[in-house]
Order: C-alpha cells, then structure tokens, then sequence
C-alpha cells in the first residue's frame, strides 16, 4: 500500500510517498500557496504521483500536516466569535493571569483577547468545585442571549465556558446541545469537550480559538476530502495534531486547536522513530530554518509531552506574552534563532543575536532581497560553511560580498574586532543560544541530556549542530536522510491517536479501587469512540492511561504512566509508581505525604504504521562517482581558515566514512563535521557523527 | 578598573556573561519544580544568585523579582562574618531570615553555599536562593505584630549542613515553630537541592572554559553593567527633585519624602523627611528601601539588562536610621512591602519632568487575603488570596487592566482557589471608570466577591492599601479609584483580621492605576473604544475627558 505524507510549512509544501512493502520511496517539494494551501497541497499530489508512476486509487492513506490553524490566530483571520461564559465571570479573558512575564519593562503588552468583552454573554448557572449545582442553568438565557450574539454581532462561531464543567460538564453540554438544535448553521465549541482540564482562563482562551478557527478548518478540510474524492481517491485522510497522533478529518474538524503546530511536531516525531530504528532511547532533537527553530526531547524511545503551549506571542518570543493554551502538544522547545536572526550590539555593547529575526524575506543581507542586518545566515556564509552558488541546490546565489560588507560596517568596526572574529562570534553566540535553550529546557523537566545524541534538520540545523553538541557534551549528532522533508516523512511515522484528560482533584488515600477506576472508564469510552470513527476496529485500539500527580501541598504535578493492565488492580500499585516517577524525576527520595492526583489521561491509538527506514533514493548505482565536489576555505576554531573537503550527500554510499572537518552538502541544507570528529554513513544513509569530547 | 575586562572581548564576554544568566535559570527551576508551596511555584517570590569570591552578586536568575535586589550580597557579608571563609567546607549551606541580615522580613529564607574547585579544593565563589517561605510561626503573615517577636520564628545565621550532612535539629525546629511543616521543610529542602544543583553547574562551566578565577569574570561583567547604566541615566534630565506622598499607615496616614539627585552618570536618593516606625508589621528595613529604589532606576535606565552589582553603583541610596524606611530592630517587618511598595511610585514623581517619557504612572497595586480556616474535606487551610488593581500608564501606554505592579504575585485561578479553600468566588468583575484619567489611561481595577462555603467560620487578614490615598497620576492625568473591602456589603477596615462566619461574603474592589498626561488630549477614538467596552461609562467619559457622543 503506498502512503502519502503533505506537510504545508510557511514556504515549502513538502510531499513525502513511501510503499509500505519497502519497494518505494519519493519526495517533493513546491511552494505553498497561502491563499488556499490546498492548491499546492493537490498540485504536488498529482505531480508526486505523476512523477512516480503510481494511481491515487493505490494509495490508502493522506497523512496531512498544516500551519492553517497558528497562521488563522497569527494573522486574526478567524470568524467573529462570541461566548457565553459563567454569570460574573464575563472578565476571565481581559483579567488573564494578572501577572507580568518582564518585571524591569514597565512598557508591557499582551495580545488582545480572541472575544472582545462586548462579545462575551453571562448565563445564570453555578456549579461548584465538587461537581454540586448551586444554580440551575437558564435555558431560555441561553437561547436568548445567542440569538443576541447572532443577530445584533454577527457571530459565526460560539464558546460556551462554565466554571468547573471539568468536573460536571452538565450544563455546559445542555447549553451546547440546546443552541445547536436552535442555531443549527452557528459553529458551537464548549470548553468540557475542547479541553476539560482546571484553569478557566487557560481552557477559556483555548475554547474561544476551538471555536474561532473551527469554521475555516471545518471548510478547509471538507474541500480538501471532496477534491481528493475527485481525484479518485478512496483511501484514509489523517490529519496531524499538535501531540503527534493522528486524527480522522472528522474529529479534527471539531478541535482545529489541536492541530496548532503540526508540522514542526512532525519532524519531533520522526526524530523519535528513527530512535527506535537505531535502538537509540534518549535524543534531543533539533529543527533549525530559516525564521524558526524548535527543539524536543525524547525520553526512553517517547518524545516529551506536555498540555501547555502559547500561541501568538507579542513580545520578541517571551513567554508568557501570547495565549496560554491547553491542548496536548509535543513538548517544543522554542530556540530564539534561526537562520533570519539579527546580529546586533546590545545595550551592554556586547554582540548579540535575536531575538528579532529578518525571517525569509527580506532575509539575510547575503539573500539581496533588500535585508539591511546582518543575520546568522550571513555569518555562516563568511565562515564558508555555505557555499554562495549551491543555496537550496543553486536555485539561489547568495551574495557573500554584501555579507561581509554588513558585518564590517555595522558590527566590526564598532567593535574593533576583525570581520572574522565577529562572523565567528554570531555563529558561536547562537549556538550557545541554541545549548542554552536546550538546557533549561531539560533543567525544567528533569531530563539528563549527557549520553543522548542530537538528531538536526531544518536548513540550518545540521550547520550548528555538532557545536551545540560539543557544548552539551553529547558525544553523537546524526544527520538523518531525507532531513529536507522531515516533517512530511513523520506524518507517515505516527499511529492514529486521540488523548483527553480531565481534572479531578482527589486525595489518592481518600478513594477507593473503583472509585479510582470510574475516572478513567468515561475518558476511555470518549478517546476510544473518536477512534472507531476513524475506523479503527476495537480489537486495534490499544489504551494508555496516566495521572498527574504531586505530593499534597505541592503545586507541580508528574506524569505517572500506569502499566496496561486491570485498573482495578493497578489501583494498589499507584503510590509505588508514582515515588519511583517522583525520584526519577526529581533525584529526591520519597516523602511521607498524601498523594493528590489531578489530571486523569487516557491516550488511545491505533496500531503503529509500518515504517522501516531503508528506503534509498535511487543512489546505488552513483556509488562509483567520487562524492568529493572539491575544497573551499571553511573556518575552524582555533586554526582559523583551512582548506576543507566538499562532499555531495546524494553520492556517498553506505559505510563510508569522513574526517572533519568536511563539509557535506545536500539540497536543502549543509552538515558541517567539525574538526577532530568522524561521520560514517550507515545502513540506512544517515550520517552519523562522533564528536571528540570528553 | 577595565585592566581585567580586557581579556574579555565583545564575543566572549557576551557568550560567558549569558551563561552564567543561564547558570542561575537552571537553578531557579530546579527550585521551583521541587518546592512545595504555590508562593515559589506559582508567584515566582524567589530568587537564585552568583556571587563571587569577593562575594559580589556576577548574576542573578531572570525571574528573581525586585525585592532581591541587592540583598544577597549584604546577607552573604553576615554570613562570612560568622563563618569567615577560610573556615567553610565544601557541603556546607548556611542560611538565615533575620530581617536586617536578610530581606526585610522572616518569610524569606537566604540559603548560601560556598563553591569549591573541585579539582584544587580552593574556594571559587558562592551560590544563593532565597524564598519566600509558606509560614514562620508567629502571629502569621501580615501587619498584625507590634513587635518582631509576635511574628515568628527568627533563625540566626546557622549552618543547615556542615559538610553534606544536614543538620536535622534545625529543620526540627523549625517544623514545631510553623502551622504548615511540610510544605516550609519541603520548601527549605529544595533550596538546599538547588544550590547543590548550582554549585555543580558553576564548576562546570568554569572547567569547561577554561577559567581559574571567576573573579575577572564577575569584573568585567559588572564594569559593563555600570557603564550600560552611566550611560542611561544621561538621559534624565540633571537636577535635584523632591518628591512626598501621604500613604496609608495602620492609624495615621505617614509621610514618604524623597530628594533624588541626578548629576550627569549619577544618581543620589535620599528619604529624609519620612515618617517615624509604627508598632504594626509594616516597617521597612533598609535592605528592602534599597531594593525597591535600585528597581526603580533599573526600569528607567536598562530595564532589559540582566541584574548585577555593577548596575548598582551609579545608584546611591540613604535613609535616616530610625524612619519608615530604615526600621531598626525591634519593630515589626511582616508586611515591609505594604509600605516599600509604594517606593517605586515616589521616585517616579519626583522624576515626573525629568524623565517624562520614561517613568510610569503609580499602580493600583495587588491586594493580598490572607485565609485561615478549614476546608470542607477537614484539612486546615492557610493561604494567600491575590487580586490585582490596574496598572499605570506611561507616555504613550494605557495601564493594562488588572495588572498587579510593583510586585507581580500571579492570580490563583478561581477553579483552584474554590477547591483549595472551599471557599466560592460568587463574582470577579472589572470595575469601569476605575482606571485614572489621562491622556494615557491607567488600568482599571476589579471587584471580586467570596464567599465562605466551608461550614465553619474562617478568619481573613488584609493590609489593603490605597483605600485612602490613590494612585497618583503624573503629568496632568489623574489618579485612578480607591480600594474598598466590605463585608457582606459593609466597608469594613482594611487593615487587619476580620471572622468571616459561614455564609458570609468578602469583597475587594481594586484600586485602578493612575493615568498619564492631560484626559483632554486623550485621542477621541480610544474614548470610544473605553466605551464600547464598558471600561469608561457614559458619565465618565463627560466628566473625566470632556466628551459628548
């Protein structure tokens, strides 16, 4: 059966084929049509298919990553929405969370909430803490006050958000359901379904984005399913979520704000499953392009999760200037560079680079689309680890001159340091950035990165990263095949998958067996159910379930995944489980106090996608061509510019190997193999590299 | 003084300065993912720092909030006076929360652990946490004391581990002083673990860069520092300016004087003409007076700098011994913030002229509630509600609404706060016309009602300030609204503690933060857009800006 991965970035649309039986592997890219990606989405389908010989009537299966929904919140091209929220509690989204993520810049903004204040309507209705109605809910209000909304505001979406419906969604579904009779065209999201987890202003804001981009994916992905029917195609649509598991059109449909950021969790993804091909269990991986860079962990084979994210951030990337979102997403680590990044001198008259990025238009000065900064991109250029007349394969020419007129102008003679020195100094500084991110980020979850290895891609990733990996003194990067398209070949790597999880506050010495087991049974009967629409049959759903967990008293939970297996039994194991996840994590011994959970989570799957990794792109028989393109003056600390070997990725064979520093170049991005280090080229034409440290 | 700075240029010192930064984030969330109380966890109330062999603050964690600043270096000079350098062990951790050694009051815990070159066994510098800690005993966190020793259990600068070795007779002590035991032993633990964490990183990084002494580090990172502020404060006008506000004290409103002295790179503040100490907990030791004026400056000049002592130089700051603001042993300091708050908001209007474009209009300030009682579930509570008042506004800035400032204790949640209390929050509600007049309007503030569901009487401590005198505004825009707090709909005193019986309702209405600039040069279509969204009423609108729809 042949699969087809599509994944719609900011500049490329990226197509990824395989055959499951091994026999096929192809790729393509072309670029992304922003007035309706699904242009570019068809268009390569056809050529792909076109290219390769092959009838869409063969292919089973579409696994479909987008950026539709972060570019519908970014660029506010949402539908008018309204809400209808709890009486006296119409100011949850202005109020926020009435603290300041800079304490010294007095001049601090936020984005503006999704629903304007005049657009948020109170209903009479109270539900408590513990899931007990004070209030009964007013039906007619509800009624009443939608048809307010509708006819005098013009709304096209609703959330509907009442206090605690994460522990009694009661009200919340009568309203929705009642409305939905009424309004039937009126797009209804109510935040015990989108995402029933504690935090009013957190699920609030993600059920207002549900709701805001619910009509243009709903419309989106209705296209999309009826011109790939067109065309012939009968097989299985599945589109990627934030978390890395895939979702029939139908559920996604529902949620579109679970499909935030779906490319880049893609690519994490990917990197995980090529850790489990090389029996490799703890990776950070690191995607680094043209205006953004993103980072994951993988712990013991599974790449690191969490329920927060923020989208829409107005401050330079601060946390804690966009949306607090509550949705499951891979764990992203958010690195403030990329290859658009400014370098510049700072208030400290020391050299700096980002935050503010020249993106990829106007882009680096070297691009001569009209960029007056000097970017990292620029710098890389001078240091001769990429070559002026083979950017993106030679479809541009970069302009290494202009480079080194920027950064003599505006950095060097400043400074009073040589050109040299300073494009040293913006590589060096942005990989110490890019270590930086990547520690606090395993700092703050626990995670003991030393003995795991770095898996790059992005354009610029495999430049900076064997000297990250020198600074985290991880001893291995691999430069995976197929990095040009990594996040379309992870859409094919990723099992059916939908995850709830729900608050519920309880003293775990306080309950009993089935008490403990009657928490989960609801959530596994939903996740399950979302996956049989899908099409999946019973006996293939496979379910996991988890708690978040923290001593009583404490305020940050852990994550303690119980083995699959009677609930009912596994009641009696919790406390065990949870100290031994509790020591892992915090490397302290285990305290006498009462154990309190708060999240209940069930993750449901389908089975794995076959997946073998050893595809080749039509390379065996280039193997007697020298895959040295020739030398060029490549810069290495401490000796300074040195002749260094030129390799064309797409000729070397497996088993080979090279001494840095060597330059490896492939379409899309060059690897840089620093001096001292070897990279051998393994079974699967991955270049694999060891670096001397330590 | 630059001799030393030279070795470094402006490649590396960034590179090294950004991870030393780094250093002390790490350690901050190792501590903040092992504490124990919401105060670290949530509200940030901490910080983490690196000083140098000379004991000089190098760096200083990304989110420590104002009131550290300084601090560490004052409290690690006590610390080796009775323990002299010469005599520490590596595993060592000492710690203390005497108010005048430490930060103005015994909630914060400074915990100190030396760094030891682990190769050559030589001292190389320190590392210090300081938290806020859940409880000390006493008569429980607020203005309440008349004394310091109504208000719990204060610890002498004493070793906490000799050696690694954990000295358990402390952590005794302390759990049969406190009302919540695990929470402050588990909140001391982690700031044990972190400086442990930190000292390792620390070593790390000086190995693996090739540095034997951090010191000409620590140099060339704060001389940067002080010519980057040297050369902001040239921005500000040069002149001497005074400022005085009247601010609500226990019984009788006091006054705050200063006198603020900017000369080319320098500036000098000075407190004479304020008022005397009053027997309640709201005295302000000098540490604390020191801090909340180096913040002030730091925000005008190079808010966006990372903390070190090299910023503080330019900076002098004086108090007469024995006024508010340099409170002498043994008047009590609980509550020092209810009055060193309002610091920042004096300078500020001294410097209104000055430095029009920069300073801010004074906040509408958060108001905490303090809540003891019992849960429905039987277990004791003993929290801190928070609830912010507006934010002022700046030159070409609305105040945001409901943002809380100088202090930035987050909001708990209304979900989380009903199932941690039992209490109900029957309404949180922005309050319109609130938020000062001006050109540039200050935030408006809110009303929260809560009610007492537990079943049992619950007892509420409040220092709400700003029920008097309100946040001023600057430059012609007015001041934004009072706060108020009220039971059962009755005004009650603000101040003090007060039984909420089963059933009855507390609300705080919130003070707004005060505008900027003349309300009749306000742009007409902001007016409009206030009122669409109910922020400024009708009449508000005519009496404050001047306008007819």
């Amino acid at each position: 059966m042949i699969r087809l991965g599509v994944d719609v970035g900011g500049t490329f649309t990226d197509f990824a084929l395989i055959d499951d039986s091994g026999g096929q592997f192809a790729i393509h890219k072309q670029l992304t049509t922003p007035h309706d990606p699904s242009d570019a989405v068809l268009s390569g389908i056809k050529e792909i298919l076109k290219l390769n010989n092959i009838s869409i009537s063969d292919v089973s299966v579409v696994a479909h990553g987008t950026t539709l929904v972060t570019n519908a919140i970014i660029e506010r091209r949402g539908v008018c929405t309204g809400m209808l929220v709890t009486k006296g509690f119409e100011d949850i989204l202005d109020t926020g969370m009435e603290q300041r993520y800079d304490l010294f810049d007095l001049r601090i903004t936020y984005p503006d909430p999704i629903v304007p204040r005049t657009l948020r309507k109170s209903i009479n209705e109270r539900i408590h803490f513990n899931g007990d109605i004070e209030t009964e809910l007013n039906r007619d209000e509800v009624i009443q006050q939608t048809r307010v909304l509708i006819e005098e505001e013009g709304i096209e979406a609703l959330a509907v958000c009442f206090l605690h419906s994460y522990v009694e969604p009661a009200h919340e579904r009568e309203a929705v359901s009642l409305i939905e009779k009424t309004f039937p065209d009126l797009y209804v999201s109510g935040s015990s379904d989108v995402y029933p987890n504690m935090r009013e202003f957190e699920r609030w804001t993600t059920t207002a984005i549900n709701a805001y981009t619910r009509p243009m994916a709903d419309r989106y992905l209705q296209k999309l399913q009826r011109e790939l029917a067109s065309l012939g195609f009968n097989g299985h649509l599945y589109i990627m979520t934030s978390s890395g598991g895939m979702l029939a059109p139908v559920t996604a449909r529902k949620f579109p704000v679970r499909l935030l950021e779906s490319g880049p969790a893609a690519g994490m993804l990917m990197s995980a499953s090529l850790g489990r091909e090389l029996k490799l269990p703890n990776i950070l991986s690191f995607d680094l392009g043209g205006t953004t860079a993103k980072g994951a962990l993988v712990r013991n084979f599974q790449p690191l999760k969490t329920e927060q994210m923020e989208v829409d951030r107005v401050n330079e990337s601060r946390k804690g200037s966009g949306f607090p979102l509550r949705i499951p997403v891979l764990d992203m680590i958010e690195i403030g560079s990329g290859g658009g990044s400014i370098a510049r001198i700072d208030e400290r008259g020391l050299l700096k680079v980002g935050p503010q990025s020249a993106g990829a238009n106007p882009g680096p000065v070297c691009y001569s689309l009209g960029g007056r900064s000097a970017a990292l991109t620029d710098a890389n250029l001078i240091l001769g680890y990429l070559d002026p007349e083979f950017f993106l394969g030679g479809s541009m020419t970069l302009n290494k001159e202009a480079a080194h007129g920027v950064i003599r102008d505006n950095l060097a003679k400043p400074l009073n340091l040589s050109e040299t020195r300073i494009a040293w100094g913006i590589h060096e500084t942005a990989s110490e950035d890019i270590a930086r991110a990547f520690r606090i980020h395993a700092a703050e979850r626990g995670f003991d990165y030393r003995g795991a290895i770095m898996i790059a891609f992005g354009g610029s990733g495999p430049v900076h990263a064997m000297r990250v990996a020198s600074k985290l003194k991880i001893p291995r990067v691999i430069f995976p095949f197929g990095a040009g398209v990594y996040s379309a070949l992870g859409l094919l790597a990723s099992p059916l998958s939908f995850e709830l999880s729900r608050s519920r506050r309880v003293i775990l010495e306080d309950i009993d067996a089935e008490g403990f087991s009657s928490n989960f049974l609801p959530l596994i009967a939903e996740t399950s159910a979302s996956l049989k629409e899908a099409g999946v049959s019973d006996d293939q759903i496979s379910i996991t379930c988890q708690l978040e967990a923290r001593y009583f008293g404490q305020t940050h939970e852990i994550v303690v995944t119980l083995p699959n297996n009677n609930l009912v039994d596994r009641f009696a194991d919790v406390r065990s489980l949870f100290e031994k996840r509790y020591s892992e994590v915090y490397s302290f011994a285990a305290i006498d106090a009462p154990i309190e959970i708060i999240n209940w989570k069930v993750i449901a799957s389908g089975a794995e996608p076959i997946f073998k990794m050893n595809y080749g792109l039509h390379v065996e028989d280039q193997q007697k061509i020298n895959p040295m393109k020739g030398t060029r003056e490549v810069y290495t600390e401490p000796s300074g510019y040195e002749l260094t070997p030129i390799y064309d990725r797409y000729l070397l064979s497996r088993g080979m190997e090279i001494k840095g520093p060597a330059i490896i170049e492939e379409r899309e991005s060059t690897c840089v193999i620093t001096a001292g280090s070897r990279a051998v080229v393994d079974q699967f034409l991955n270049i694999v590299a060891e670096l001397d440290i330590v | 003084m630059m001799d030393e700075a030279k070795e470094f240029d402006a490649v590396s010192l960034g590179i090294l300065w950004d991870r030393l930064v780094s250093i002390t984030d790490e350690i901050e969330s190792t501590l903040v993912r092992t504490s124990f109380s919401t105060i670290v966890s949530e509200s940030y109330d901490l910080t983490v720092v690196v000083l140098d062999r000379e004991g000089r603050l190098v760096a200083q964690g990304s989110h420590s909030i104002p009131v550290f600043i300084g601090t560490a270096p004052r409290t690690l000079k006590y610390m080796l006076q009775k323990f002299p350098p010469e005599t520490l062990m590596p595993g060592d951790v000492i710690c203390t929360n005497d108010p005048w050694m430490g930060t103005g009051h015994m909630f914060d815990i400074s915990v100190m652990r030396p760094v030891f070159s682990t190769s050559k066994g030589t001292l190389l510098g320190y590392t210090m946490s300081i938290t806020h800690l859940p409880d000390v005993g006493g008569i429980g966190f607020g203005a309440a004391a008349s004394e310091i020793y109504h208000e719990g259990l204060r610890l002498p600068i004493v070793k906490l581990a000799e050696s690694g070795v954990i000295n358990e007779f402390i952590l005794d002590l302390i759990a049969v002083n406190v009302r919540t035991p695990e929470s402050t032993i588990g909140d001391l633990r982690a700031n044990i673990a972190c400086n442990e964490v930190g000292g390792r990183q620390l070593v790390e990084f000086l190995n693996e860069y090739a540095i034997d002494d951090l010191s000409a580090l620590s140099n060339a990172i704060r001389n940067q520092s002080e010519l980057a502020m040297r050369e902001k404060i040239k921005d500000i006008r040069n002149g001497t300016y005074d400022n005085s506000i009247l601010i609500e004290a226990i019984d009788e409103p006091i006054t705050l004087s200063c006198k603020v002295e900017v000369k080319d790179e320098k500036i000098d503040i000075d407190f004479d003409g304020t008022g005397g100490c009053v027997a309640r907990g709201i005295n302000v030791p000098f540490c604390y007076t020191n801090a909340m004026s180096l913040y002030s400056i730091k925000c005008l000049t190079i808010p966006n700098l990372p903390n070190n002592e090299g910023a503080a130089r330019p900076v002098s700051v004086s108090a007469p011994e024995g006024c508010l603001l340099n409170a002498q042993p043994p008047f009590p300091t609980g509550a020092r913030h209810a009055i060193g708050h309002f610091v920042p908001g004096l300078i500020f209007g001294a410097l209104e002229e000055a430095a029009a474009d920069k300073i801010q209009a004074d906040n509408g300030m958060i108001d905490l509630l303090t809540v003891q009682g019992t849960h429905p579930d039987g277990r004791p509570i003993s929290t801190i509600h928070f609830v912010s008042g507006g934010f002022g506004a700046l030159n070409g800035l609305d105040g945001r609404d409901c943002l809380p400032g100088p202090s930035n204790m987050a909001a708990v949640p209304v979900e989380i706060w009903e199932s941690i209390t039992g209490m109900s929050v029957l309404s949180k509600k922005m309050i319109p016309d609130s938020g000062g007049a001006g050109e540039f309007r200050g935030g408006v503030g809110q009303e929260v009602t809560l009610r007492n569901d537990t079943g049992k009487p619950m007892t509420v401590l409040s220092m709400g300030n700003r029920t008097e005198f309100a946040a001023p505004g600057y430059n012609k825009g007015k001041p934004g609204a009072l706060r108020e707090h009220q039971i059962n709909g009755k005004t009650i005193n603000p101040k003090g503690a007060h039984v909420l019986a089963p059933l009855d309702t507390i609300t705080l209405r919130q003070a707004g933060g005060g505008g900027i600039g003349d309300p009749r040069m306000r742009e007409k279509k902001k007016i409009e857009r206030d009122l669409a969204l109910g922020l400024v009423s009708t009449e508000g609108a005519e009496r404050d800006y001047g306008y007819n729809a």
